[in-house]
């Protein structure tokens, strides 16, 4: 029948173009194997400041005659996928930048070049020191630190002002502050912008009591989500969800800055780069302060930054260290902190300037936390479990009942 | 024997060439090798150079005696039998409209279908994802201006059952043109000879549809819902996207990005494989029937 042949015909073509769809997409980037060029692989498009990379790629230049660097951003959201598949082939990268968190995900699998024994030559401080940690694995130092950041709150000092409350000094204190601020403003108005699933900011309320995600004993990890410990920040955390906050109770960390922006929100919590995200006509109204523990100074908090490893399959090794020592170089670090991102030099931690920012960055860092170092919390992360386990917490979930639920699932996870 | 006879023989099959390596090369090469995978533990180790140990049947034991497999199985056939249904049915409404109304408005019809349906995946998730946002969105504000006074700052994607019958707005309003232009094609071919005499006859409207319009399309909306039903099966995209916004991934997985999550997120991709040989013996075991009615057809 001459219709059936049509509807096939259709069919087919449907078919080959989703087919090509699926295909296109996959033209990759081409990492030249050749000897005259390091390949760089940076996470983010700016995170790394376009002008520190662009001095970087020139003085990498001049040191070497006839050689260059060649930079190229992979997204945060691809790079764990990215680097799974781009690590193990020939056209590896030469030197790969990974969020702290993830760096056990590789090194545990011997994919970048051990580097213990030639740590001193890129200074003999390298810092933080959960930094060096988390790209050690074995005893093994293959990830070397690249930059931290620090989360810590950001606030409307008019709202502040006009609500009489002063800069917190405890976290009792936050929460209480939070709690009027959301009070005083109208139903859309938050005292604290925290989105249900932003488990990275949230996670403080935890540590400050005393709580982690996990510890290991005996070569297994152990989560405890659910000790009395955690549970106790948990429940004050829900608390916060109840009356302090408008934020969507599955929402994520992605743009904070959006409700304060929009005169939505009176506090918000996150690393110090999103301090350039505020809207340039609120700068004067723009305060700073790292979140208060327990009893005063300052509650530990979740550490973002980077690590920077060299493939174990690249074939420029020499080459990929000497840019590891160039990005070691003091005048290299004192670019970083310059513009605000945590130098692995602490020497130059005084570089990133004096205003309150500034201080409530370091005040922040000083205690800084990480997630437990298995090379198996990529999973966790790429499984959402610390998402829908907050998530539920903000929903008005059982505290006690949902931490045991989840710290089964990580028991199982970070066991594999 | 002349050469040109060996010629004309040959000639077809080396037509045939191109299209038969296109298929090795992008189908059985793959297929091929995601079986193997399936029987073995394949995991970042492997994937870094370690050798891949043979476990059997082991991946897909632990498939089925997890009850995780069975609930996404069962979330995916529902959805996807839901969707193609109610997309054919408005495809094939919104086609017999086309054929009843003036040119003029069944040309806006037309550009506005062929739109949506050229409009690319991610482009047109973010504007959905826009219209249904828990703080702007349009479809709250407006809800509320209504009335819906509860709708203020509602949030569509943390229940479950809300998170799929938005995603099943997005995936109906993305598959409805394909459906309506077939359907619309086909309709065109219906014999108005055969109507008008029916109608002469004093054949209703209802039973002229039924009895003449609907055999006629029948091959057409056959492959149709069989494309449908595969598609909406394997639907992957718009999930992963919503999940990616909001709602809770564990309790919104389907084949597909349940899949995604254990190969490529968890770097299982021995269970991951196991997982896709199941996907395709459900589609094959959805499609049989139709696949075979199709055949049937063809003239030998």
């Amino acid at each position: 029948m001459k219709l059936t042949k049509i509807a096939a015909a259709a069919a087919a073509s449907a078919l080959a173009l989703t087919a090509l769809a699926a295909c296109g997409s996959s033209d990759g980037d081409k990492a030249d194997g050749g000897s005259d060029t390091v390949t760089l692989w940076l996470a983010g498009k700016t995170d790394t400041p376009p002008k520190v990379e662009a001095w970087l790629v020139k003085e990498f230049a001049a040191q070497h005659k006839g050689k260059n660097l060649k930079v190229q951003h992979i997204d945060w959201g691809e790079l764990i996928p990215r680097l799974n598949t781009a690590l193990q082939s020939d056209k590896t990268p030469d030197v790969v930048e990974v969020g702290n968190t993830q760096a056990a995900t590789f090194t545990s699998v011997g994919a970048f070049t051990d580097l213990t024994d030639k740590l001193d030559q890129l200074g003999n401080n390298i810092g933080p020191k959960s930094f060096v940690e988390a790209g050690t694995y074995d005893g093994k130092v293959s990830a070397v630190p690249y930059y931290w950041g620090s989360r810590y709150i950001f606030y409307s000092k008019k709202a502040f002002k006009d609500a009489g409350i002063k800069v917190p000094t405890t976290l009792e204190g936050f929460d209480q502050a939070a709690t009027q601020l959301k009070s005083d403003g109208n139903s859309k108005f938050s005292g604290f912008w925290l989105p249900g699933q932003d488990w990275r900011n949230g996670i403080s309320w935890i540590f400050a009591n005393g709580g982690d995600i996990a510890k290991q004993e005996g070569g297994k990890w152990v989560a405890t989500l659910s000790s009395p410990e955690s549970v106790k920040g948990l429940t004050e955390l829900q608390g916060l969800y109840e009356k302090a906050t408008t934020a969507p109770k599955d929402g994520k960390d992605a743009e904070p800055w959006t409700a304060f922006n929009n005169g939505e929100a009176a506090m918000f919590m996150a690393p110090s780069w999103a301090r350039w995200s505020v809207d340039k006509k609120r700068a004067a109204d723009l305060g700073g302060f790292a979140l208060p523990g327990v009893d005063g100074g300052a509650a530990p908090v979740f550490a973002g930054g980077s690590n920077l490893g060299i493939s174990a399959k690249s074939k420029n090794q020499d080459l990929a260290f000497d840019l590891l020592k160039l990005i070691y170089s003091d005048e290299f670090q004192q670019q970083l902190a310059k513009n605000g991102l945590g130098p692995a030099n602490d020497k130059f931690t005084g570089l990133m300037g004096d205003d309150e920012f500034a201080k409530a960055a370091v005040s922040a860092a000083s205690n800084s936390k990480l997630t437990p170092a298995s090379p198996e919390w990529a999973s966790v992360e790429s499984a959402s479990i610390m998402e829908e386990f907050f998530g539920k917490i903000a929903n008005g979930g059982d505290v006690a009942a949902a931490a045991k639920a989840v710290d089964a699932k990580l028991n199982a996870a970070l066991n594999k | 024997m002349s050469s040109t006879r060996l010629t004309r023989k040959a000639g077809p099959y080396a037509l045939l060439v191109p299209a038969i390596l296109v298929l090795v090369v992008g189908m059985a090469y793959p297929l091929g090798r995601q079986l193997v995978l399936s029987f073995h533990e394949f995991g970042r180790a492997q994937q870094f150079g370690q050798p891949a140990p043979w476990v059997g049947l082991d991946n897909y034991r632990e498939l089925v005696t997890d009850r995780t497999m069975w609930t996404v199985i069962a979330r995916s056939l529902a959805f996807c039998l839901v969707n193609a249904s109610i997309t054919m049915v408005v495809g094939t409404l919104v086609a017999v409209l086309m054929k009843r109304v003036a040119t003029a408005p069944r040309l806006i019809l037309q550009i506005s279908m062929l739109l949506a349906w050229a409009m690319p995946v991610i482009a047109a998730m973010t504007a959905w994802q826009w219209l249904f946002d828990t703080r702007y969105g349009l479809v709250n504000w407006t809800l509320q201006k209504l009335g819906f006074n509860s709708f203020d700052g509602h949030n569509w994607l943390i229940d479950p059952l809300s998170f799929f019958f938005v995603a099943s707005v997005i995936i109906i309003w993305m598959s409805v043109p394909f459906v309506a232009f077939t359907a619309y094609a086909a309709l065109t071919q219906v014999s108005e000879e055969t109507l008008e005499a029916s109608h002469l006859d004093g054949a209703t409207a209802i039973q002229r549809f039924r009895h003449i319009v609907y055999p006629t399309i029948k091959p057409v909306l056959t492959i149709v819902m069989l494309l449908q039903i595969v598609w909406d099966l394997r639907v992957f995209a718009q999930i992963n996207f919503l999940q990616n916004v909001g709602g809770t991934p564990s309790e919104t997985h389907l084949l597909g990005t349940y899949i995604y999550t254990l190969g490529i997120g968890q770097n299982d991709y021995g269970s991951a494989s196991a997982m896709a040989m199941f996907v395709l013996v459900l589609t094959l075991a959805l499609t049989f029937r139709y696949v075979r009615s199709l055949l049937k057809e063809e003239p030998r």
